[in-house]
């Protein structure tokens, strides 16, 4: 199913700005330099993986991006504008949008209620005493991409009682809540089946062409079937880059990573 | 649980009232008929009163049970408007009351209770959640000693007596019957109210924080205001349940808000259940009934008659050790109980 | 340390500074008509001083096991004012039995302790990781033991007597004034047990200081203090050191009920005043951090003396007002991590 144009509508067109675009982007944790002068560029609407190791600095490149930890140097450009000062709700609405490892649902809330938590962190009116009618915009927002997610079963059920798939599969409605412009997807496969993997692979597929993501995945299949592009990262640096292609037939990539895998 | 209304979004709107309970019908039929056959020491002391206990509990339940906040200073907010409407209103201390007509100082009361509330949980978020507990009993005993202390306004260790409802529409409110009724009026409607906040976006995003403050401010909600916001809210009901408690027992002195009064309102919403409005409400019935029939209930078990704490105490951490959901957790335990499914043992859910 | 503070924050060095150069001019010089005029007689001056310090001594103890156990567990004990009562109490059948005012100290310090010892043994560890549940129980224990307590004791004041050698007013070479016959300068006089507590509430704490800072297991009660799941990480049973700061905590507040005995006097009540005080002392001082608490203790012990004595009214009022500002500008409190 296609998102409706009501909640992903396009943002003014922003030139021929790139969506996100890192300088020189370095973290220090005391002495362990967890990124180090990394630069990425990416289009608008562009699909990027990121692989690499355990350690290799890719959810502390979110983590950067996002705005839950400034990086100590480096600029980032979302859209053109300098975003590295900014909090994290800052980005959120520029259209930044990020999905995490540990789930961090609302556990005590029905399923659709987190998505419309979602849907209304961007609105005004956060403090209404009002209850949402059936016809607010938020509210069928909410329920649309509840069915996105393959959701809508569950839609009444607390959190607290959905299955590990499911609560990957709800991270992810909620990352799309409220016109989204780039996605940061951290190991969106992870423990999913190989089912849930295929329905995973058939949400990103397809998103609405102007929205662009970043996807961390260890598992490799998913991550060259959704990804026009791939950065390969290895001890905080920006190892290779290229196209999947290339990159599957890259010796050193492979030996890299299956090494990895396998250990 | 069994809540009328927070299935979630999905089926709000159609006939709501078509599928309340056939329990909550019977109960609030019940209600209504009391004073038919209840003595006045019934309808007042044991109704009234735990109507107006739990009205000040349901303000601490909305603060924790949705946000995770266990304000301490609800007890405070409540004797405030009491103090407010004491020396606004009339009592027997004509030298400090200023005669103002109900009109006014009703609506006095609820603002200045309302503006404490929101300094007081202005002070309170500030920190992670575990301090509220210490800041706000800090805040609560303050005000405690303060009233004592002071003679100008507050009226020292002795407070106000004489403290009478007004006489509106022709109606005597201090008999038994009309109390009863205002009690119960007010009880069901801020009942009500805090059901129907908890779904706002206000209720359910105050509900998220409790879950996960860092998650909702990364949604782009502002979570320190909102959790003030809430103390502001909290602050109404408890007001009312003050001014209600004033005229009940027609005076208020330090006493009224004291420490071990603060600590009961806790003990009444713990012992009740925090997950649902109506937690609060059978915890001060409980809390009111023990309170009045202690001394026969511990004689009964060989006991001293003036334990009636060591009995709450031990009620208390009974209900905090095997059911932290209160009385309210072990209800809905029995009734999966018979729920679960015969041959798998499991829990059968309605979806 | 102190040029690093300086240089951080030059306008409160300043303030500092001045503020610790009025109070030794207070203190040692002989006062001018004016300085009477304006506060009155300097003994008054120098014995709410030294009271005040002496009370803060007392909160220390109490505060400084509160606030450890806080530090490590995040358990706001609220029945800390019930084990200093029990201490108290303790103390003072103790005293009463063999005679000896010392032995009242060991015996509290490890009734209470071992105390602790079940609680935290049979409840605490049951509900590892639950914040509000944690501090919901110790209400309930509270409320049990306070009533226990008044079942086995009734409402009467228990005072622990100190023993013949340490009662009676001790001459300190703190002047007071100027004999208007003789030009004598008269000295002022104070309770040595007030003095002899002050003393051992400061080798109390330069102690609790020393062990958290030089050995082993301090260190690691720190570190856990800042990150709990470095405890975990480092392969010490984790269990076994809660269990010992819990004791430890405890068995201060029982040794504190002796002090607080001999002071004053142990009553149905003082247990909620003395879990207020370490509560407005542990936020004004910084949750969790020793120094904190004794800064904490000091400032809210001479409040609450110069309150007494020079606003009677609103003594107590001053120590929350003072509670209120730390809480509306250092949220964590003055020593706290912010």
């Amino acid at each position: 199913m296609r998102l409706s144009d009501r909640h992903v509508g396009r943002r003014s067109a922003t030139g021929s700005s790139n969506a996100l675009e890192l300088r020189g982007v370095s973290k220090r944790f005391g002495a362990l330099l967890a990124l180090d002068d990394v630069s990425l560029t990416l289009r608008p609407g562009e699909r990027r993986a990121v692989l690499g190791s355990n350690g290799a600095g890719k959810t502390t490149l979110f983590n950067c991006i996002s705005g839950d930890f400034p990086p100590t140097a480096g600029e980032i450009r979302l859209y053109g504008e300098d975003i590295t000062a900014f909090p994290p709700q800052e980005r959120i609405r520029r259209g930044l949008r990020r999905t995490y490892q540990i789930s961090l649902l609302f556990t005590g809330l029905s399923v659709l209620d987190n998505v419309y938590l979602a849907c209304r962190g961007v609105l005004r009116r956060r403090f209404s005493m009002l209850r949402p009618s059936r016809s607010e915009p938020a509210f069928l927002s909410a329920v649309e991409l509840v069915e996105l997610a393959g959701l809508d079963e569950v839609g009444g059920v607390p959190v607290s009682e959905l299955s590990y798939g499911q609560q990957r599969q709800l991270e992810i409605a909620m990352a799309l809540a409220g016109a989204p412009r780039l996605l940061l997807l951290d190991e969106p496969a992870a423990g999913l089946s190989p089912t849930e993997r295929q329905a995973l692979v058939d949400i990103l597929k397809n998103l609405p062409d102007h929205i662009g993501f970043v996807i961390i995945e260890h598992d490799m299949d998913v991550a060259l079937q959704v990804s026009e592009f791939v950065t390969m990262m290895h001890n905080g640096r920006v190892f290779k880059e290229g196209k999947p292609r290339e990159l599957e037939s890259d010796a050193e990539v492979q030996a890299l990573y299956l090494g990895e895998v396998d250990g | 649980m069994a809540d009328p209304a927070a299935n979630g979004n999905t089926d709000s709107g159609g006939s709501r009232i078509g599928r309340v309970p056939a329990g909550y019908w019977l109960a609030g039929a019940f209600l209504l008929v009391v004073p038919s056959f209840a003595s006045n020491f019934v309808m007042y002391q044991i109704f009234g009163w735990s109507f107006i206990l739990g009205m000040i509990s349901l303000s601490l339940m909305f603060l924790a049970g949705y946000g995770g906040m266990f304000s301490l200073a609800q007890m405070t907010v409540a004797g405030l408007a009491g103090y407010v409407v004491a020396i606004c209103g009339t009592s027997a201390i004509t030298d400090i009351s200023q005669n103002w007509p109900w009109y006014i100082n009703i609506p006095a009361a609820l603002l200045i209770a309302a503006i404490f509330a929101t300094i007081v949980g202005w002070l309170a978020v500030r920190t992670e959640g575990i301090y509220t507990i210490m800041i706000t009993l800090a805040v609560a005993s303050a005000f405690f000693y303060f009233t004592r202390q002071n003679y100008v306004l507050f009226n020292g260790f002795s407070g106000f007596n004489g403290i009478f409802p007004p006489q509106l529409f022709g109606v005597d409110w201090r008999n038994p019957i009309a109390f009863y009724y205002l009690a119960l009026f007010w009880a069901v409607f801020w009942y009500l109210a805090v059901l129907y906040v908890s779904r706002s976006p206000m209720g359910l995003a105050l509900q998220g924080i409790r879950d996960n403050p860092r998650r909702m401010a990364a949604l782009g909600f502002d979570v320190t205001l909102h959790r003030v916001a809430a103390y502001t809210f909290a602050a109404f009901p408890a007001a009312i349940g003050g001014i209600l408690l004033t005229w009940q027992s027609a005076q208020i002195s330090p006493g009224t808000a004291g420490i071990g009064p603060v600590i009961d309102i806790l003990v009444i919403a713990v012992i009740g259940g925090l997950r649902h409005p109506i937690g609060p409400f059978v915890g001060a019935f409980v809390y009111v009934i023990l309170k009045s029939f202690s001394i026969d209930i511990l004689v009964a078990l060989g006991m001293a008659g003036e334990r009636f704490q060591l009995l709450i105490g031990l009620g208390f951490l009974a209900i905090v050790f095997w059911s932290p959901d209160g009385l309210l957790g072990l209800w809905a335990k029995l009734r999966d109980l018979n729920r679960r499914d015969p041959l798998i043992g499991r829990l059968v859910r309605r979806l | 340390m102190v040029r690093r503070f300086a240089r951080a924050h030059p306008w409160w060095s300043i303030w500092i500074a001045v503020a610790t150069l009025v109070l030794l001019y207070l203190i040692f010089a002989i006062w001018p008509p004016w300085l009477i005029a304006l506060l009155g007689k300097k003994k008054l001056f120098l014995n709410s001083l030294f009271n005040g310090i002496t009370l803060g001594s007392l909160y220390f103890l109490i505060a400084s096991g509160f606030t450890l156990i806080f530090g490590l567990m995040r358990n706001v004990n609220l029945a800390h004012g019930s084990l200093y009562m029990l201490g108290g109490y303790i103390g003072y059948l103790v005293g009463d039995l063999t005679g000896y005012w010392l032995l009242a100290f060991p015996a509290a310090f490890v009734a209470v302790g071992l105390f602790g010892i079940l609680l935290q043994y049979f409840v605490f560890r049951r509900m590892e990781g639950e914040d509000i549940r944690q501090t919901l129980v110790t209400l309930g224990i509270s409320i049990v033991l306070a009533d226990i307590m008044l079942w086995m004791f009734g409402g009467d004041f228990y005072n622990i007597s100190p023993p013949s050698w340490l009662s009676g007013p001790m001459d300190t070479f703190f002047v007071t004034g100027v004999k208007r016959s003789s030009g004598e300068l008269i000295y002022l006089k104070y309770p040595l047990v007030r003095i002899a507590i002050l003393i051992a509430s400061i080798v109390i704490g330069v102690g609790m200081w020393l062990a958290l800072n030089r050995t082993r297991i301090g260190m690691l009660i720190r570190a856990g203090v800042d990150d709990r799941d470095i405890l975990s990480a480092s392969g010490i049973r984790i269990q076994l050191v809660f269990v010992a700061v819990f004791a430890f905590g405890a068995g201060l507040a029982g040794m504190a009920g002796v002090v607080g005995g001999t002071f004053q006097s142990i009553a149905p009540g003082e247990d909620i005043r003395f879990l207020l005080a370490s509560l407005v002392v542990v936020i004004v001082g910084g949750m969790g951090s020793i120094p904190g608490a004794a800064l904490g203790a000091v400032i809210i012990g001479i409040a609450e003396q110069f309150g007494s004595v020079y606003f009677p009214t609103y003594a107590v009022v001053v120590t929350f007002l003072i509670m209120v500002l730390v809480l509306a500008f250092r949220p964590r409190g003055l020593l706290g991590r912010n």
